[in-house]
């Protein structure tokens, strides 16, 4: 098996060095990691290695980048405090709607980007869509106000 | 004390392991420790005979080849050739196959034929999806060609390690008698390859031109390191061309080289020590043991004596049935066991019948060589290859590599055949 990864890089070295790229390869380890909430899967990817940089990425309920870190003991502290934020947010009765709003975010994302870089697209269509946005935003700060603080171990990244 | 119930299960053990490793059913280094590990448990061995019995100077040939290429392909070297070879060849399909095959026997001759094949296949892939072309007409070639290649020298194949290391022939003793034949063999199937696939395959200019935009200096990764890895790559083929002269096993040359490349290449060792083919060091030395086990309680001894009373310790005889044998077996089971067992049946051999065995060892390296070539499952590199083009949408059959691979092992055989019977009976 270890042949055919060595192979697949080859040939991925081979194609992408062609495009201009640097490539380096190093060892590492990737650790999938996964909790059983209730019946609601919550996993995370990250990667271990010796360049002193690690990435989190959470894959379900939804995906998303949960940073890169220095060192192993953040990674876990990080899940640490995520589990248990999934754990108080799932005691919720809109949690399944918070999901499903989280997913149709990262599908506007998506769905955004393939507008941008496939059309091309009138400014009024990306100013309406920035308003839009800043619409969502300020929701979010008002029900911040306007709604009890449930979580205290750690302040929000963003709010 | 040595008892009959100890060469029955001595018989036993080897012949339920072999049968493990050839049905793949379970990982063949897991199979072959523990069969050398039943082997000691039921006192067919000791565990100080067990080791004695593992060939050190082939596991030290191994590991030192394996550090040196681990670190030389670091440098995009491989990568560079094939980019030039392909653009010399203007994008000619034919001529891109015709200097593939070439680079891959000399590279399968001075390094080792599977990671020859695992360096140029990649390479390989990216050029036929540039000229939109089917990659088996390309890759079946090399693959032959690897095998055939490594055929030719001491480090080519690890049958002829096994062999130059139990019989003390060097590298030189390979090159200058096997080189020739192989030379031969190589241009004799160029010559069908040219006829099977020479007007099949047609490019237009623009695919052409895409071949010609590749950039091979973008290939060079490591320029330091290039010179550096070129340098004791250099000396190490040297050494081995030496080590007679000088008294050195040939595993002392590669450990020499391997050492020095990893202290003037100052990467980690660990980065370079994790990428070793350690299951395949750990199938050699559980090999071992399960061969010396048979050695110990006298089996090969008694085949030994079965192969003379047939031949009537005719070296003709001998030699055509070791080279046949050794071809057709190398064609559907694994070499490495097959040959490990031939070699102290064939030192047997030797010591009662007092034929001459030298012309017995070219054929055992000459079977168990090319025979890879005879079946999809004959060598790791033809078993690799498959593997890497079940990811496209070329797929490489048992039966379509037969139908080639299978007659030009059976014109190499031959014409190893008639060269052992013209220069060495």
């Amino acid at each position: 098996m270890r042949k055919y990864m060595k192979a697949e890089i080859n040939r991925h070295d081979m194609i992408l060095t062609q495009m201009g790229a640097k490539i380096k390869i190093i060892n590492s380890y990737m650790c999938y990691v996964t909790f059983d909430l209730d019946g609601t899967e919550v996993s995370y990817v990250y990667n271990v290695n010796k360049k002193n940089k690690y990435f989190l990425e959470r894959i379900e309920p939804y995906p998303e980048h949960a940073g890169t870190f220095k060192c192993e003991e953040d990674v876990i502290e990080t899940i640490k405090i995520d589990i248990e934020q999934f754990k108080n947010a799932k005691k919720s009765r809109v949690f399944d709607l918070f999901v499903d709003i989280n997913k149709e975010m990262n599908k506007t994302i998506r769905n955004f980007e393939d507008l941008y870089l496939y059309y091309n697209v009138p400014r009024e269509y990306a100013n309406s869509i920035k308003s839009k946005i800043q619409e969502i935003q300020d929701i979010i700060k008002t029900a911040k106000e306007n709604c009890e603080r449930v979580y205290f171990k750690k302040d929000p990244d963003t709010l | 004390m040595l008892t009959n119930s100890h060469v029955y299960i001595a018989a036993i053990v080897f012949i339920l392991t072999y049968a493990f490793i050839i049905s793949e059913k379970i990982n063949r280094t897991a199979v072959a420790l523990l069969g050398a590990a039943i082997m000691l448990g039921l006192k067919v061995i000791s565990q100080e005979y067990a080791f004695e019995s593992i060939d050190f100077n082939t596991i030290g040939l191994l590991i030192g080849m394996m550090i040196i290429i681990t670190i030389t392909k670091r440098t995009g070297v491989f990568q560079y050739i094939a980019i030039k070879s392909a653009k010399l060849a203007k994008g000619d399909p034919w001529k891109i196959i015709l200097s593939f095959s070439i680079i891959t026997a000399i590279s399968s001759a001075l390094l080792d034929n599977v990671t020859t094949v695992l360096l140029l296949a990649p390479v390989t892939l990216v050029i036929t999806d540039t000229l939109n072309l089917n990659p088996i007409p390309f890759l079946l070639p090399e693959i032959l060609s690897a095998n055939i290649g490594g055929t030719a020298t001491l480090i080519g194949d690890p049958p002829n390690i096994m062999i130059g290391s139990a019989t003390g022939l060097g590298f030189l003793d390979f090159l200058f008698n096997l080189g020739p034949v192989v030379i031969v063999i190589l241009s004799v199937v160029i010559l069908i390859l040219k006829l099977i696939y020479g007007k099949e395959l047609i490019v237009d200019e623009e695919h052409k031109k895409r071949i010609m935009n590749f950039d091979e200096y973008k290939a060079i990764k490591d320029h330091s390191l290039l010179k550096k890895s070129l340098i004791v790559l250099g000396f190490t083929i040297i050494g081995f061309a030496l080590h007679q002269v000088f008294e050195f096993e040939s595993a002392t040359v590669a450990l020499i080289g391997a050492s020095t490349l990893l202290v003037l290449s100052k990467i980690n060792p660990e980065e370079v020590l994790i990428e070793l083919e350690w299951t395949t060091i750990f199938f050699f030395a559980g090999l071992f043991i399960l061969v010396g086990a048979l050695e110990e309680v006298g089996i090969i001894e008694t085949i030994a004596e079965k192969v003379v009373f047939i031949t009537k310790g005719n070296l003709f005889l001998t030699t055509l049935m070791i080279i046949w044998v050794s071809a057709i077996a190398s064609a559907f089971i694994d070499n490495i066991p097959f040959v490990a067992t031939m070699i102290p049946l064939i030192k047997s051999i030797g010591s009662m019948s007092n034929i001459n065995t030298t012309p017995l060892w070219w054929a055992l390296a000459l079977g168990a060589c090319l025979g890879g070539n005879g079946s999809l499952v004959g060598a790791s590199a033809n078993v690799i290859v498959a593997g890497m083009l079940e990811k496209t949408k070329y797929k490489l059959t048992f039966i379509d590599f037969i139908k080639i691979g299978f007659p030009i092992m059976i014109v190499s055989v031959l014409i190893s055949t008639i060269y052992l019977i013209v220069f060495y009976i």
